[in-house]
């Protein structure tokens, strides 16, 4: 991205929703990596953090499994809480 | 082919468990998840259930893909939207060959969607708000 600013939407959900919205837009800059996501919302949000720090990143509905993973700008980003169905 | 459904309607136990019969299946196993009023000593009065839903579906399609390829069938239903005491939350049955497989596929399927299915249930208790279990 040549040191431009990556603007990403991050979709909440549960109780994340709640406490933050349906969504979150982050300015990534050049480290755009699956890795920053949650540290970027820990800075923004540090009264979630308990909550951030459970929760697990979903890229195009899948769970990261390569943090280093790089995101591009349509990539579907999703913070995902402890789930609870069934 | 599997058959998979996350919606707010009513989860229809007789109709799902038709899905699964079959002339080539000897075993059919089904699970269903229903909402229980008492945890330890905390009461429930009716539970919200909301999803990440096309994440949800497409995780439990990935769930029930292998299966299928071994020659299994698969219906899983999960309810969102508002529970009260004793509804339906989910359904999963799997028929097969044999009971062995129906039992541990069924057992693995419930397991694994409560632990990686984006769906959330929030529970209204008697004395308090809560995400989760």
């Amino acid at each position: 991205m040549g040191g431009m600013t990556m603007q990403l939407k991050v979709k909440l959900f549960a109780m994340l929703r709640e406490q933050l919205g349906e969504t979150v837009t982050l300015n990534l800059g050049d480290k755009a990596t699956a890795e920053a996501v949650k540290p970027a919302l820990i800075e923004r949000f540090p009264a979630a953090k308990p909550i951030l720090e459970t929760a697990r990143l979903a890229i195009n509905q899948d769970f990261v499994s390569d943090e280093a993973m790089t995101l591009a700008p349509g990539d579907e980003v999703a913070l995902i809480p402890p789930v609870s169905g069934g | 082919m599997y058959y998979l459904k996350i919606s707010e309607s009513p989860i229809d136990v007789q109709s799902l468990y038709e899905r699964l019969k079959d002339a080539q299946y000897g075993g059919i196993v089904t699970f269903v998840g229903t909402v229980r009023q008492w945890t330890g000593d905390v009461e429930t009065q009716f539970i919200e259930y909301s999803a990440y839903q096309p994440m949800a579906e497409r995780q439990l399609e990935k769930l029930a893909a292998p299966i299928e390829a071994k020659g299994a069938r698969v219906v899983i239903a999960h309810r969102l939207g508002r529970l009260e005491l004793t509804d339906e939350a989910v359904f999963v049955g799997v028929a097969a060959g044999h009971r062995a497989e129906a039992f541990k596929w069924c057992q693995y399927l419930i397991d694994t969607l409560k632990q990686d299915v984006p769906i959330w249930k929030k529970e209204t208790d008697t004395d308090a708000v809560r995400w989760g279990e």
